[in-house]
């Protein structure tokens, strides 16, 4: 097969495979020997036995094969003997991406079970990395990882909801404890424990946010969150997307560092855990100058120190836990929780198997957010309801925010009747406040923090983008006149300009709203003419979406020595997504301003 | 895609049970995606929930911050979770007829 006949997207994708192999992986895609160990270790082939694509040595196959054509001489000369085989249209990737996202969580029981040593995890990340190189993933991989690129955290939540919420809650803790001191510290230089979180905590369920403050201030701890860079979790280890993984956690762990924190404590989430304490500075190519610690291992110290005090018959339900596949089998953290239940709840029970040996929650690896693949993971979910309903508890505690909503999901589908609590949630309900560090040493008056304030919505407007002008930057003709009928439409004045010189002169001349930005034309590019832009004082501020052909260019862009640009899509963009983002880039910067 | 019905309604959800088409929304089938989310009868306070969501979303395209959602409301976050069990994310964004909300949820 020539390489001449594959699609431009397969192409890339060979191209870039060639760049991913490291020794490890080379060694997991030549030594499989199809033995079927993994097909009784991996949930959706238990779940459905009949069905041979859910083996994992089968989807660990689809890279080999790969592998093979373009780097192995067998495969290179006798193809078919070997079975060697590239994707060569674009519907070929579309195969492969329901294969990678839609029927392994990435959870990695299948490595621990397989007497060969191969890591079919790994090989199937480095397949989603392939595929989402190329811009070929589910649209809930896609949205998500968006919105971590351009605002900064996977749930797009803005930086003054983010403080409203913190602020809310903090004074609902003040009032409950009835100490100004147990405020939530925002941006404290020089705190010792700067404490991240998963954006879903503060946009949907910030129990465990007040939870943990309430035992950071027990602690009579010295602790701050951060105003901006946030986010401890990571979307780039679903999408293996190692490019985005270095820029989500060189973020953090520049903002850590530049609050000069000893210790940067992450909540309870297994993903988010395992990508900034274990995989982000390699991803990054950074050294951090403090300690990464998971809450549980705060939680415990506090307790053996003293500094807490917690009652275990104030949590009397029974009580299993789950381990996270990222916490257990990828950062060995197995002990440390179940030391920590049994000190806080006073009827723990095992679930069978346990630890490395544990089942997936059926929500790892982003699966929560691919809704196209539910049915099945619902359907793999029978091994893990089977394995909560034989341990009779009433609670299934568990380290990770993913867990709490795949567990939810099925407990719900199975009619199990359990609730899911993190252990952040269970140590607070059970605290003795009055012999906590915080009551028994002197105390130190805290100022309340001063209100923020108010931000009201954007004044609703006849149409979206009325009274705006945005420059549309595209040197193809229909692109251009696609992108400026629908900006129209929304009510938006529209100039144009053909390539990167061109960009710049109209710019300046006509002051737009916002540039929309394509990276491949002649002359002068995206690329330059987007540096040439942040360098001139004049347009320096005006926001920027890059409307590209090329996803793999993020990063080009991203790593420019100048301000991002505040959005960056796909082509071919939909309508209704491009006016969404133009309104939501125009939005922010109204409110940042 | 999947097809919901209950009773006379019958309109696409994705695999999670999520409203496609938030046209098609209105309080009937409100009443009927409620029943998948163990809410048997949707009282008044329901009611102030699901409308300030759906309202929000229609003007900004997402689904609010739940900060926002109890100061417009006037519910406490224990409430809102003792209103609509699975949450607010999951159980009553759904029935105020909004798409599943993105990322780890």
């Amino acid at each position: 097969m020539s390489s001449d006949s594959r699609s431009y997207k397969a192409q890339v994708l060979a191209e870039l495979l060639s760049r991913k192999l490291t020794r490890p992986l080379v060694a997991s895609l030549v030594s499989c020997v199809h033995c079927g160990m993994c097909h009784t270790a991996c949930h959706y082939a238990l779940a459905d036995p009949e069905d041979p694509r859910m083996t994992p040595s089968y989807k660990g196959d689809q890279l080999r094969k790969i592998f093979k054509r373009n780097h192995d001489w067998t495969g290179r000369v006798v193809p078919w003997w070997v079975g060697a085989k590239a994707p060569i249209t674009d519907e070929d990737l579309e195969a492969l991406k329901e294969i990678a996202f839609g029927t392994c969580t990435n959870c990695r029981r299948c490595t621990f079970n397989c007497p060969m040593g191969v890591d079919t995890a790994s090989i199937n990340r480095t397949m989603r990395g392939l595929l989402t190189a190329v811009g070929v993933m589910p649209e809930g991989v896609r949205v998500v990882s968006k919105d971590q690129w351009e605002i900064g955290n996977q749930m797009g939540v803005l930086k003054e909801d983010y403080l409203e919420t913190l602020e809310w809650l903090s004074e609902e803790l003040v009032a409950e404890v009835g100490d100004p001191a147990a405020a939530i510290p925002i941006d404290k230089q020089g705190a010792r424990v700067v404490y991240a979180i998963n954006p879903r905590e503060v946009k949907y369920d910030p129990r465990t946010i007040t939870n943990a403050a309430l035992i950071f201030y027990a602690a009579g701890e010295d602790w701050t969150m951060a105003s901006d860079w946030w986010d401890q979790t990571n979307f780039g280890l679903f999408s293996g997307d190692d490019q985005l993984g270095g820029t989500a956690g060189r973020r953090l762990f520049e903002r850590v560092a530049e609050l000069g924190a000893e210790k940067l404590v992450i909540s309870e989430c297994g993903h988010g855990f395992r990508s900034t304490r274990c995989e982000a500075q390699n991803w990054a190519g950074v050294d951090v100058p403090f300690v990464m610690e998971s809450a549980v291992v705060t939680m415990i110290n506090y307790i053996k120190e003293g500094r807490i005090k917690v009652d275990r018959s104030k949590n009397a339900i029974p009580v299993t836990y789950h381990d996270s596949c990222n916490l257990a089998r990828s950062c060995g953290i197995t002990e440390e929780p179940r030391e920590l239940l049994r000190l806080v709840v006073s009827d723990f029970r095992e679930m069978t198997p346990n630890r490395q040996e544990n089942f997936c929650c059926t929500g790892g690896g982003g699966a929560m957010s691919m809704s196209e693949y539910t049915p099945r993971r619902l359907k793999s979910a029978v091994i893990k309801a089977k394995q909560i309903a034989d341990t009779g508890a009433k609670i299934v505690a568990t380290s990770c925010h993913n867990c709490v909503d795949g567990l939810s999901d099925l407990i719900k589908y199975y009619k199990l009747g359990c609730q899911v609590k993190q252990l952040v949630d269970l140590t607070a309900e059970g605290l003795v406040l009055e012999e906590c560090a915080v009551r028994r040493t002197p105390r130190r008056v805290v100022p309340m923090p001063e209100p923020l304030p108010e931000v009201g919505p954007a004044p609703a407007r006849a149409l979206p983008l009325a009274g705006r002008t945005v420059l549309v930057v595209d040197d193809e003709e229909d692109a251009r006149t696609f992108i400026a009928t629908v900006l129209e439409d929304a009510g938006a004045r529209i100039v144009y300009a053909c390539d990167g010189d061109e960009a710049i002169s109209v710019a300046k001349r006509e002051r737009p709203d916002l540039i929309t930005l394509d990276l491949s034309m002649p002359g002068k590019d995206g690329v330059e003419a987007f540096t040439e832009l942040r360098h001139d004082p004049e347009i320096a501020s005006t926001p920027v979406c890059i409307v590209t052909g090329h996803p793999e260019f993020r990063k080009v862009i991203y790593d420019r020595p100048v301000p991002p640009p505040e959005g960056y899509m796909d082509k071919p963009v939909e309508g209704e997504a491009l006016v969404k983002n133009v309104r939501r880039i125009l939005e922010t910067a109204h409110a940042a301003a | 895609m999947a097809i919901f019905t209950h009773g006379n309604i019958s309109l696409e959800v994705d695999e999670d049970g999520f409203i496609q088409d938030p046209e098609q929304w209105n309080e009937e089938v409100a009443k009927a995606l409620a029943t998948t989310e163990g809410v048997s009868e949707l009282t008044e306070s329901h009611w102030k929930v699901v409308h300030y969501l759906r309202k929000y979303f229609l003007e900004f395209g997402v689904a609010p911050m739940i900060r926002k959602l109890c100061k417009e409301t006037g519910f406490t976050l224990k409430e809102i979770y003792e209103l609509f069990p699975s949450g607010p994310a999951k159980g009553a964004c759904k029935v105020a007829g909004l798409p599943k909300p993105t990322g780890c949820v």
